[in-house]
């Protein structure tokens, strides 16, 4: 009897100890090591029986909470890698597990395209989404935007803006050609795209994504505006940002990505963020 | 026609790694109707083995019997038929009264009869205060009585039963004793195990002995018990000296030990003597050592 | 045969099975707060969480509750007194069969209403693009307790050939599991990708598929979450396939469960 006792109480006791610097451990393990190992979905789909839309859910949910860790630790300054290679593998298997899961396609247009800089990937996707989700207009609306900022394919982006129309029942994508079909009109497409979805947005860690990169693009458009002033002021491109500050055109930019802004020789507006956190791997940034 | 009629029934059960076990040994045996048969044998003689043969629980290696005409290997012959395994085990979620509800469901009563039949059987077996609770709360006793009353409960004329007094406290023996005397005087057919001789000897018609799968004997219970006079104890006043001396084994007063065949001199002897003769009393070898002989016997 | 089910139907509800459902099934009440996690889909992941949780109660009770039905009689020896009763051996199996399958289709009506109120919920919290198509969802239902009515046949089967509760356990997850994949192998060694395959093993594969249970045809999932419109003449067949399989498994393990030595 009292052996039971003794050791009920003590296990209870060591426990309470253990437990604070356990839960410690577990939360202060690497993001990489969190995301953690998933099967090929070709294992998936043999052992998820009739799960295979939660198993995808699942895998959905799993990024986005690496992915919401990470944003809520990029706001202390603390630059961790984020593991795109990982995320994308997470996503594509989701999609294999369930080809109509919305929330797979929407990260990946909004993870792929811009932070890993894989459009063809995000497109593919898109197009592989546009298959199943036959009745949905923000796939055509995504791929439009693809086509139009990434690849300044306005041709194909007019197809894609146009099916969004018709699906959707709202002239708005068709008439988006007009004005944004052409190189001048990047930096307000991309703004206007972002906000759209920023507003639209109830996941926190994606609205911060979003508001972040419409900061960055704000403070581009600061710069451009600034960058035609003074050519219209000077007749000639202005050499650095730094000459635009000095004029008065401009108020220092910040970069929200950490990096800092400059004018490429032909006057377009860049960073050295290359509006993205530092990849792990070296993929291509999303705007050159 | 027969009761129950057993032919050359053999049942060898083949366990792992080729391993046989000879339960029955060609067992042929009539039971007529209306008659209480005691099935008598030692432990692992086999009469579980032979009674769940006849219920069609297990199928006989060889052999072939009917009850009341119909073939074991139908669930016809068991129509007229109750049935009390040996350690009985029912569903124990259910209640007596539940349980005994769906017995007399499958053998087709229903309403008011087996409303009625329910309750004098439940009170018959005094089951009547503990009928609503689930058997999980019963002894080995009260389970016992719960299959001796799923038994009576829809009044078949052939009544199997294996080992009915085990688990009970003498009461219940009794009470089982009696219900089988009953069922007799109704005309029923009776077939129980046992390996109690002073079950048989009380309330059976005849006796069969098993042992080791082997039926050893059938006979009547009055003729074993009659066949079992080895002599007689007599009691006079005023015995004569020489009788007294011959016969006298035990030293004890007025006393006599007069084997079965010098009876009638005695008695003569006595009378003469003017002896009054005040008791004279069978000495029998009981059914128990009639039975151990036979056990004694088979396995010499 | 009808006492029979009634006293099974009583055995699973006595040994507190359904509560032990509702007690999972308080899970429900989590699901309109994870399907918030969702970016663009709540209703529909509210819809897949509850779908797949009733699969998942009805798997436990699938194997745990069919795997051990007949073990426990014998077991417990309830079987010797049942048996010697004129009962056959088939309509004790029918009967424990029934009860089970009755048991089902009364959960899945809690579970079903439950579903509905959860999914209701999480849809007036963020409409989904797409009016929910609640038919659907009871069809998925429907479909899934006959998935797992015939998963129970199966562990029958299992029971009335083993004396010990593992091959009805394990060999029903295993049944499972193979007859969820059996559709997907089929079509990848029927492929481009199946090429490479030895004519042995495709062969071998195609038996396989006729052989097993095809669990695949009864996961309307797809169809009830994201509201695709359903083949009526495939659902006909699909219940055509579960009375024809059902009988065949059932009536199988009835020749052999007759055969079987209660000793
Ligand atoms: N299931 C079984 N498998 C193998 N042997 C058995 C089995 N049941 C009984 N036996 C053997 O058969 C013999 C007869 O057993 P049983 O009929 O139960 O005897 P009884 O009821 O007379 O005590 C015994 O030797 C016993 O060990
Ligand atoms: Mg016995």
């Amino acid at each position: 009897m009292r052996t039971p006792l003794l050791l009920t109480t003590s296990s209870l006791l060591f426990y309470l100890l253990l437990i604070g610097p356990f839960a410690g451990y577990l939360q202060n393990r690497p993001f990489i090591e969190r995301i953690g190992y998933v099967p090929s979905f070709k294992v998936l789909k043999l052992v998820a029986a009739d799960h295979k839309e939660v198993t995808a859910s699942f895998l959905v949910m799993k990024v986005l909470m690496y992915f919401g860790g990470l944003i809520e630790l990029t706001q202390n300054e603390v630059a961790v890698a984020p593991d795109y290679p990982a995320m994308s593998r997470l996503i594509h298997n989701a999609v294999e597990l369930d080809p109509y899961n919305m929330d797979a396609y929407y990260f990946a247009q909004a993870i792929l395209s811009w932070d890993v800089g894989r459009v063809d990937l995000a497109n593919k996707l898109l197009d592989h989404g546009m298959q199943y989700r036959t009745w949905d207009w923000q796939l055509p609306y995504f791929a439009g935007f693809n086509h139009a900022y990434f690849l300044k394919d306005y041709a194909t982006a007019s197809r894609y803006y146009q099916r969004a129309g018709e699906l959707s029942g709202f002239d708005l994508y068709k008439n988006l050609a007009g004005r944004y079909m052409q190189e001048a009109g990047r930096t307000e497409l991309a703004i206007r795209y972002l906000s759209t979805l920023e507003q639209g947005e109830k996941n926190l860690a994606i609205k911060k994504s979003y508001q972040l990169r419409l900061i960055a693009f704000q403070e581009v458009q600061r710069i451009e505006v600034a960058r035609d002033e003074y050519q219209k002021k000077f007749g000639r491109l202005p050499a650095s940002i730094d000459q635009l500050v000095q004029e008065g055109l401009l108020t220092p930019p910040v970069d929200p990505y950490g990096g800092n802004f400059y004018l490429q020789p032909d006057g377009k507006v860049a960073t050295t963020s290359k509006f993205a956190f530092a990849t792990k791997e070296g993929s291509e940034p999303a705007q050159k | 026609m027969s009761a129950i009629s057993i032919e050359n029934l053999t049942k060898t059960y083949r366990g792992k790694r080729g391993a046989k076990v000879d339960a029955l040994k060609e067992l042929t045996l009539e039971i007529e109707a209306g008659e209480v048969f005691g099935f008598l044998g030692p432990n692992g003689a086999g009469k579980s083995t032979a009674i769940k043969t006849l219920m069609g629980l297990i199928s006989p290696t060889s052999g072939s019997a009917t009850i009341l005409g119909k073939d074991i290997t139908t669930p016809d012959a068991r129509r007229s038929v109750g049935f009390l395994p040996e350690n009985p085990s029912f569903y124990d979620y259910l209640s007596a009264e539940e349980y005994l509800v769906f017995v007399g469901k499958t053998f087709a009563m229903s309403g008011p009869e087996l409303k009625e039949k329910t309750a004098s059987v439940l009170n018959r077996l005094d089951l009547w205060e503990a009928r609503k609770r689930p058997m999980r709360s019963y002894s080995k006793g009260m389970v016992q009585r719960v299959g001796i009353a799923q038994v009576l409960v829809h009044d078949p004329d052939v009544y199997i039963l294996d080992e009915p007094m085990s688990g009970l406290d003498p009461l219940g023996r009794t009470l089982v004793k009696e219900i089988i005397k009953e069922l007799r005087e109704r005309g029923k057919t009776v077939f129980f195990s046992t390996h109690i001789t002073a079950d048989v000897e009380l309330i059976c018609d005849r006796v069969g002995i098993l042992v080791a799968g082997a039926l050893q004997t059938v006979r009547p219970v009055q003729e074993i018990l009659a066949a079992g006079v080895v002599g007689y104890q007599v009691k006079a006043k005023d015995i004569p000296q020489e009788l007294f001396s011959y016969y006298n084994a035990d030293s004890q007063a007025e006393w006599l030990s007069v084997p079965k065949a010098d009876l009638g001199p005695v008695m003569a002897r006595l009378q003469a003597a003017g002896s009054t003769v005040e008791l004279v009393e069978p000495q029998r070898k009981d059914l128990e050592a009639f039975f151990l002989d036979i056990v004694a016997h088979s396995q010499a | 045969m009808t006492s029979m089910i009634s006293v099974t139907l009583k055995g699973i509800f006595r040994d507190r099975v359904f509560q032990g459902i509702l007690m999972t099934a308080l899970i429900f009440l989590l699901i309109p707060t994870v399907s918030l996690l969702s970016m663009r889909q709540v209703t529909e992941l509210s819809i897949t969480l509850a779908l797949s949780l009733n699969s998942l109660i009805f798997l436990l009770l699938s194997v745990f509750l069919g795997g051990t039905m007949l073990w426990k009689d014998i077991e417990r020896r309830y079987s010797y007194g049942v048996l010697g009763l004129p009962m056959t051996r088939s309509s004790y199996l029918a009967g424990k069969f029934a009860g089970v399958a009755l048991f089902f289709l009364l959960t899945a009506i809690v579970l079903g209403a439950a579903t509905f109120v959860v999914v209701f919920f999480a849809s007036s919290l963020y409409p989904p693009e797409r009016p929910v198509q609640w038919e659907i969802i009871a069809l998925c239902l429907f479909f899934d307790v006959m998935k797992y009515v015939l998963l129970v046949a199966i562990a029958f089967l299992f029971s009335t050939l083993s004396t010990s509760f593992f091959l009805p356990v394990f060999g029903t997850i295993a049944i499972f599991l193979a007859g969820g994949a059996t559709q997907q192998v089929y079509d990848y060694i029927h492929s481009t990708a199946g090429d490479t395959l030895t004519p042995l093993v495709k062969q071998a594969a195609s038996g396989l598929y006729y052989l097993l249970p095809n669990f695949s045809a009864f996961d309307l999932k797809v169809n009830a979450i994201y509201g695709l419109s359903t083949s009526f003449s495939g659902l006909l067949l699909t219940i055509g396939y579960f009375l024809l399989y059902t009988t065949f498994i059932l009536s199988l393990a009835a020749l052999i469960f007759s055969r079987r030595e209660m000793r």
